[in-house]
């Protein structure tokens, strides 16, 4: 409020207004999919995936904060994490409405977008992964009423229902078991959609679904630690438990040093003799045209120099270091889900006997699909923008925290009154 | 392959069921888990549909592919069925017609989300156009590429119509995906008139029947008696991937240099 009414801090709307704007574009980019079809996208019969299946998979693994530190609170007791988890519960929703709204781009019928609910078939693993995405939808619905019952504007208004809505708090422990269990189920899904296709010999490996949700609990908490610190940076209402995000700058570290590991025996196990199709594939991420991406983007940046500074005390004190190494983390995440949602479509193996010499394709994004995808990012920084700022979604205050542990007692009788 | 496919079914049955059952009843369940649909039950199982196509005898000259677009009404875009062009066997050009293969063990029915595409009781892998969401796994899923996207509307005329047949099927609207279907209209159709597929020309598939030079052949395995079974009785025949266990219902008899020799004698210039 106090930025708002200062006329001379414009940096606030300003960036309300650019995200707004990429919002805007991005429904006229969907407006134009919807009517045009799939054909204005640069998507082929040989690489059906394409930029938007990269965006869903980032979002719905960048959300992993929200289950972690659910569980982290709610089930293994570490109740100091409480006002983490309320910020990662309110970037999971928006990650997963994120990811629902690129895949109702991406489906070539959107008005068909409930089969999945009602014709069920429970050998595809892309079926799990609607169907626990939509239970989870539901569960984080749940954990979020509480935050959207604490607004100050809900209080003032609506002060029975906010209390009621404040009361659904008391399901966060079953909450946090049901989103646990969806969670590791299709997270690691995502990965084994992949992973089950033999007809692509460089994504079938057991491993993807371990390095999908691997991946996912590093990048997760990262995301959340990256906004939590500069929403305090850049807002004077907000404090942050520096102690605390320290904790989990320090166990981000420690869980690189997992994926690391993971990673490099993946990679490692590929390249001994020669596969068709999957010798290629690791070729074109090792040295050909996704090199820059995997040595750079995915190992160097988005694992090794994020792992080295998160891991020493000294250098995660210092904000020039650790801002960039979770960012850094956030965005080898993505790097990865795209690296690996393409290589397995850039090689096709030929579907002749005799022929060993795989297919090479083709893939850039097409305008629209740059615009539209921006788009739905866009929403997803402006939501939690807006929920930084009107539903006090990052807050550590210690105080805060205890009065709403009160609050949740003492509110029905004070309503009662009212 | 079989015994595999069981066992993990039963795996995700026992893990599945419960918590499918606790969380929106049986009905649903049992309604669809990529099986044959109700009213495909009919389609007689002692049937089991197979092609045979001669690599000796093709000459890649696309026949088929055009009647197929004609007959089904594809896109102009869309191939059900593509001649991809081989080795040379003795200074001869080679080529090998790719149709759906129709795997007993097809990726792309254990994958689809919705159950849109399924094995009918004769082997045929059939596409329920009405269910399909367009999510496109299947076409990242199958082995030979036999899948399609309709990527747009399809409203224009049909360049294959009326050179090399008329259309027996409705398009497909745009954002599902499609592919070859084994005729199974024109099938299911001679069946019913009492012809055998695979012998009367209105019962087989429209690719079979196109092709001038019969590098097709159609036919049921479970009779010993039709064209497919007799010549994969007396043929060496391969089919495509087989490593994958997927089982193709597509056999392919290899370019064999005297045979060559005589089929181009036979063939009219």
């Amino acid at each position: 409020m106090a930025l708002r009414t200062r006329p001379r801090n414009i940096l606030f709307p300003t960036w309300i207004a650019v995200l707004a704007l990429l919002v805007v574009a991005g429904i006229v980019g969907g407006i134009l999919v919807f009517s045009r079809g799939l054909i204005i996208t640069n998507l082929s019969d040989l690489v059906p995936w394409g930029l938007w299946i990269t965006i869903d998979l980032s979002a719905i693994a960048l959300s992993a904060g929200a289950f972690l530190f659910s569980a982290a609170v709610y089930l293994l007791g570490l109740k100091q994490f409480r006002p983490v988890a309320r910020t990662a519960v309110f970037i999971g929703i928006i990650g997963y409405s994120m990811a629902m709204l690129m895949l109702l781009l991406d489906i070539g019928r959107p008005d068909r977008f409930w089969h999945a609910l009602a014709f069920w078939n429970i050998h595809s693993p892309l079926w799990e992964v609607t169907m626990c995405v939509c239970l989870y939808f539901m569960v984080l619905t749940l954990e979020v009423i509480p935050i959207f019952g604490q607004a100050s504007w809900t209080r003032r208004r609506l002060p029975r229902l906010s209390g009621q809505m404040i009361r659904v708090h008391h399901l966060a422990p079953i909450l946090a078991v049901f989103g646990l269990v969806l969670s590791m189920l299709h997270q690691s899904s995502l990965g084994a959609t992949y992973g089950v296709l033999k007809a692509r010999p460089i994504w079938y490996r057991p491993g993807l679904a371990v390095l999908f949700i691997v991946s996912a609990i590093v990048a997760g908490p990262a995301l959340i630690v990256l906004a939590s610190k500069l929403t305090s940076k850049l807002s004077n209402k907000v404090s942050v438990n520096d102690h605390l995000l320290d904790q989990i700058m320090r166990f981000i570290g420690w869980a690189l040093v997992v994926y690391l590991y993971f990673r490099f025996w993946d990679a490692l196990a590929m390249s001994y003799t020669y596969e068709p199709a999957r010798s290629e594939g690791l070729n074109m991420l090792t040295r050909g045209p996704l090199a820059f991406n995997f040595w750079l983007g995915e190992i160097l940046l988005g694992i090794v120099i994020p792992m080295i500074i998160l891991l020493s005390s000294r250098f995660r004190r210092q904000p020039r270091l650790y801002l960039p190494a979770l960012a850094l983390v956030v965005l080898g995440l993505g790097i990865y889900r795209w690296d690996i949602n393409l290589v397995g479509q850039l090689v096709v193996a030929g579907a002749l006997p005799q022929e060993l010499v795989p297919v090479y394709t083709h893939y850039v994004p097409s305008l629209v699909e740059f615009v539209a995808g921006i788009g739905v990012i866009a929403y997803g920084i402006l939501a939690f923008t807006l929920g930084a700022r009107y539903l006090n979604v990052v807050n550590h205050d210690e105080q805060l925290s205890e009065g709403e542990a009160l609050k949740i007692k003492d509110l029905p009788p004070a309503t009662a009154k009212d | 392959m079989d015994k595999n496919a069981i066992g993990r079914r039963k795996f995700l049955k026992l893990g599945l069921a419960g918590a499918a059952v606790a969380a929106a009843g049986p009905k649903l369940l049992a309604s669809n888990s990529g099986k044959a649909r109700k009213s495909d039950n009919d389609a007689e199982e002692t049937h089991s549909w197979a092609m045979v196509i001669d690599q000796s005898r093709c000459r890649g000259c696309g026949q088929c592919t055009l009647a197929c677009q004609a007959f089904n009404d594809t896109h102009p875009d869309i191939e059900w069925n593509r001649v991809i062009e081989t080795g040379e066997v003795g200074g001869q050009q080679t080529f090998i017609p790719v149709p759906c293969m129709h795997c007993e063990d097809a990726p792309c029915v254990h994958i689809c989300p919705v159950g849109a595409t399924y094995n009918r009781a004769d082997g045929i892998v059939m596409m329920d156009y009405d269910r399909c969401i367009g999510c496109r796994y299947c076409e990242v899923a199958c082995p030979y590429g036999c899948r399609s996207f309709n990527w747009e509307k399809f409203d224009d005329d049909n360049p294959a119509i009326p050179t090399y047949g008329q259309p027996q099927v409705a398009r497909r609207p745009r954002g599902v995906v499609e592919k070859c279907s084994f005729c199974f209209q024109r099938i299911d159709r001679g069946l019913e008139m009492g012809l055998k597929p695979g012998v009367d020309q209105a019962a087989t598939p429209a690719c079979v029947v196109a092709c001038p030079l019969g590098a097709r052949m159609f036919g049921d395995l479970n009779d010993p008696n039709s064209p497919v079974s007799k010549i994969l009785a007396h043929h060496a025949s391969f089919r495509l991937k087989e490593g994958l266990g997927t089982g193709p219902r597509v056999y392919y008899l290899p370019v064999h240099n005297e045979e060559s020799e005589e089929v181009i004698e036979e063939v009219p210039a």
